[in-house]
C-alpha cells in the first residue's frame, strides 16, 4: 500500500505544482487532469472505488474537458498554429509520462489487491447511497439548495441585455 | 425523519420553500411588488414558526442538527435580520435596470445557509451552511453587473472565500483522520482527557480557525473587507456584516465551547492574538478612510475583534453577553448601512463623507438615526452598543482576561476618533448635493432600527432577562 501510495502521490504533487506554475492555458490543464487521476488513484488505494470513478468521471472527464473545449474555442481563428504549438513533444510528453507512471502504478496495485486492501473493506456504491439517503438525507437537500443558488446566480450573472436598435445604429 | 424532526424544522422548511415558490412564480409574471411581498411575509411566517417550534424543543435530528434555545435565538436574530435588510433593500433594488427579482431568491437561500449554521451539530452541515451562504453571497455582492467595482468585489469575494473554504475543509479532514466522526458530540468525547491534543488535531484546529476568520473578517484574514463592503450594494454590505457574520460566530461559539478550547493553552493563545490584532489593525486602518463603506468595514473588523473574547471567558454568562452585543451590533450596522442604501440611487451611492456634509440640515430624520448607529458603534451610553461593550467588558473581567479588556478600552477610545468625525460632518453646513427622495418603507426601517437602538440602549434589562433565563449551552 505504502509504495503506491507514494508514487501516486507525488504525481498528484508534481502535477499540480506544474498545473498552478504553467504559463499555457493548456498545459496547466493536461496536468490537472493528471493530478485528479493521480488524486483518484489514491482514493482507490483507501479502498474508495465509487469515489475514484466518480473522481475520474466528473473531474477529469465531464469538466476538465468542458474547459479544454472553451480553452480551445477561444482561439479560434488561428487553429493551425496554435494546434502546431500544442503538438510539440515538449507540452505533452511529461505529462503522459506521469500518467504512464501512474497507470503501471494503478496495474501493479491491481494486481496485489489482496496484500493492499488487507482489513478494509471496501466502500461500494450502494452503501454510498444508502447513507446519503438516509442519514445525510437533510445535507442532500441543502446540496440542492445550494446548486439551485448557484444556477441562479449563473443565469442572473451571465445573462445577456437584450439589445433594442439594430447592431448597425448603434455606432456610437 | 419523524413528525417531530419535520415540526421542529418548520423555519427551515419555510426558508427553503420560499424561494422555489419565487421561481415558479417569476417564471410566469414578473412583479417586483409581488415578489417582494411574498418574501417579506415568508420571513414574517419564518419567525413566527420560531415560537410555534419552541414547545418541542430541545430536540436533536441525528446526527445532523441540534434544535436547542441558543440556536433558536440565533435564529430568530438571522430571519429578524434578513427581513430587516429586505426592507431596505426594496427601493435600492428597485431602481436597477434588467431584472431583480432574482435578488429576494439568493437573499432566502444565503438565509437558510446562516441558519443552518446556529443549528449545526455535525461538520457535515458546517461545510454545506457556510457554502449555501458564500455562494449566494458572491451573487449578491456582484448583483449589479454593470458596475466594475462590483464585479471586482464579487471575483475578490469568490476567490478569497473558495481558499478559505478550502482550509476549513481540510482542517475538518484531518481532525476526521484523528478522531474518526465529524459529529460535535463525539469529537468532545474523543478529545476529552487528551490535554495536550496530537498534532493532527491541532493543526485542525488551526486550519478551521483559517477558514472561520476568513468569514468574521479577522485579522490576519481581513484583507477582503473593505473592497467587498465598498463594491457590494449597500443592503447587500449590511447582510454580510449582520447574516453572515452572526451566523458564523454562532457556530464558532457553539463548537468552541463544546470543545472547551478555552482551556487549551494553545488555541487561548491564538484566539487572543486574533482579537488583539482585529481590535488594533481594524481601528487604526478606519481612522484615515474617506468611504464610508470601506470605515465601517475596517469598524466591523474591529468589533468582531471585541466579540471573540467572548470565546475565552468559557461561561453561560459570556455566550449570554455575546448574543445581546450581536443583537445590538446588528441593529446598529443595519441602520448605518441603511442610511447609506436610502441616500444611494442607481447613478451615485453615497458613500464618501462629503456626501453627508450637512446631512441634519436637509434630512433631520436620517441624520439622526445615523448619528445614534454611529454613537452605538463607538460605545456611548444611551445607545445599545454602550450597553453591549459593558456587557462584553464586565464578563471579560470575570474571567480575567485583563490584557484584552484593556486593549478593547484603548480600542474604544482610538474607534471614537473616526465615528466623531462623520459626525461633525452630519452637523456642518450642507453642501450643494441633491439627496433622493426618501421613501415610506425606508423610512419605516430606519425608524425601527433607531428606536431598536434606543430602548436597548435605554432599557436593556428585559432582553437581558430574557437571554439569560432561556439561553445557554
Amino acid at each position: 500500500m505504502n509504495v503506491f501510495f507514494y508514487i501516486a502521490a507525488v504525481v498528484a504533487i508534481i502535477s499540480t505544482i506544474m498545473a498552478i506554475s504553467g504559463r499555457n492555458a493548456i498545459h496547466s490543464l493536461l496536468y490537472l487532469i493528471l493530478s485528479l487521476l493521480a488524486i483518484s488513484v489514491i482514493f482507490y488505494l483507501l479502498s474508495a472505488p465509487f469515489i475514484a470513478a466518480l473522481e475520474v468521471i466528473i473531474y477529469a472527464g465531464a469538466i476538465m474537458v468542458l474547459f479544454i473545449f472553451v480553452t480551445m474555442m477561444l482561439n479560434i481563428g488561428l487553429e493551425r498554429e496554435t494546434e502546431k504549438k500544442w503538438l510539440k513533444p515538449c507540452m505533452w510528453i511529461v505529462p503522459s509520462l506521469l500518467a504512464a507512471v501512474l497507470l503501471v502504478n494503478l496495474i501493479l496495485a491491481l494486481k496485489n489487491v489482496k496484500s493492499i486492501q488487507p482489513d478494509e473493506e471496501a466502500i461500494l456504491p450502494k452503501q454510498v447511497g444508502i447513507s446519503l439517503f438516509s442519514t445525510y438525507l437533510l445535507g442532500v437537500e441543502i446540496a440542492a439548495i445550494l446548486l439551485m443558488a448557484g444556477v441562479i446566480g449563473a443565469y442572473h450573472l451571465g445573462s445577456q441585455k437584450k439589445k433594442v436598435k439594430h447592431r448597425f445604429l448603434e455606432i456610437n | 425523519m419523524t413528525e417531530r424532526d419535520f415540526l421542529c424544522l418548520t423555519p427551515f422548511l419555510i426558508i427553503a420553500i420560499a424561494p422555489v415558490m419565487i421561481m415558479v412564480v417569476v417564471s410566469v409574471l414578473r412583479n417586483y411588488k409581488v415578489v417582494y411581498g411574498f418574501s417579506v411575509l415568508s420571513l414574517l411566517a419564518a419567525f413566527g414558526s420560531i415560537f410555534f417550534v419552541l414547545p418541542s424543543i430541545p430536540h436533536t435530528i441525528e446526527p445532523l442538527l441540534i434544535l436547542d434555545v441558543y440556536s433558536m435565538f440565533f435564529l430568530g436574530i438571522i430571519i429578524i435580520s434578513a427581513l430587516l435588510v429586505t426592507f431596505l433593500s426594496y427601493d435600492y433594488i428597485k431602481q436597477l435596470e434588467g431584472v431583480r427579482e432574482e435578488y429576494f431568491i439568493i437573499i432566502f437561500t444565503s438565509t437558510l445557509g446562516a441558519s443552518l449554521l446556529a443549528v449545526a451539530n455535525h461538520f457535515v452541515i458546517f461545510f454545506l451552511g457556510i457554502e449555501t451562504l458564500s455562494i449566494s453571497l458572491y451573487i449578491l455582492i456582484a448583483f449589479q453587473r454593470s458596475k466594475s467595482n462590483s464585479i471586482e468585489a464579487g471575483i475578490k469575494y469568490l476567490i478569497l472565500a473558495s481558499v478559505s473554504s478550502a482550509f476549513l475543509l481540510f482542517g475538518m479532514a484531518l481532525i476526521y483522520t484523528a478522531i474518526g466522526s465529524m459529529q460535535f458530540g463525539d469529537i468532545v468525547a474523543a478529545l476529552t482527557g487528551h490535554d495536550p491534543l496530537s498534532l493532527l488535531v491541532r493543526s485542525g484546529f488551526g486550519m478551521m480557525m483559517v477558514g472561520v476568520g476568513f468569514k468574521l473578517a479577522l485579522v490576519p484574514f481581513h484583507m477582503w473587507t473593505p473592497d467587498v463592503y465598498q463594491g457590494a450594494p449597500a443592503p447587500v454590505s449590511a447582510f454580510i456584516a449582520t447574516v453572515s457574520k452572526g451566523a458564523v460566530m454562532a457556530i464558532l461559539i457553539r463548537f468552541f465551547f463544546i470543545i472547551k478550547g478555552f482551556n487549551n493553552h494553545y488555541l487561548f493563545i491564538v484566539v487572543s492574538g486574533i482579537s488583539i490584532l482585529s481590535m488594533f489593525l481594524g481601528n487604526i486602518l478606519a481612522l484615515r478612510q474617506k468611504n464610508i463603506k470601506r470605515l465601517l468595514g475596517y469598524s466591523s473588523i474591529a468589533n468582531m475583534g471585541y466579540l471573540i473574547i467572548i470565546l475565552l471567558t468559557g461561561s453561560n454568562k459570556g455566550i449570554q453577553a455575546s448574543i445581546f452585543y450581536l443583537i445590538a451590533y446588528f441593529f446598529t450596522t443595519i441602520g448605518a448601512f441603511g442610511v447609506i442604501a436610502l441616500l444611494s440611487t442607481n447613478e451615485y451611492e453615497a458613500e464618501k463623507i462629503e456626501d453627508f456634509k450637512g446631512l441634519f440640515w436637509k434630512r433631520p430624520f436620517i441624520a439622526l438615526v445615523f448619528t445614534l448607529s454611529l454613537l452605538s458603534l463607538a460605545g456611548i451610553p444611551v445607545t445599545a452598543g454602550f450597553i453591549a461593550k459593558f456587557y462584553v467588558i464586565l464578563e471579560g473581567m470575570k474571567a480575567g482576561l485583563i490584557v484584552l479588556i484593556i486593549s478593547m478600552i484603548i480600542n474604544s477610545v482610538i474607534g471614537l476618533y473616526y465615528y466623531l468625525r462623520i459626525i461633525t460632518m452630519l452637523f456642518s453646513t450642507p453642501s450643494e448635493i441633491k439627496l433622493p427622495k426618501l421613501s415610506i418603507t425606508g423610512n419605516i426601517t430606519i425608524a425601527i432600527v433607531g428606536i431598536s437602538i434606543l430602548v436597548l440602549g435605554i432599557y436593556p434589562g428585559w432582553l437581558i432577562d430574557l437571554i439569560i433565563r432561556f439561553v445557554s449551552l
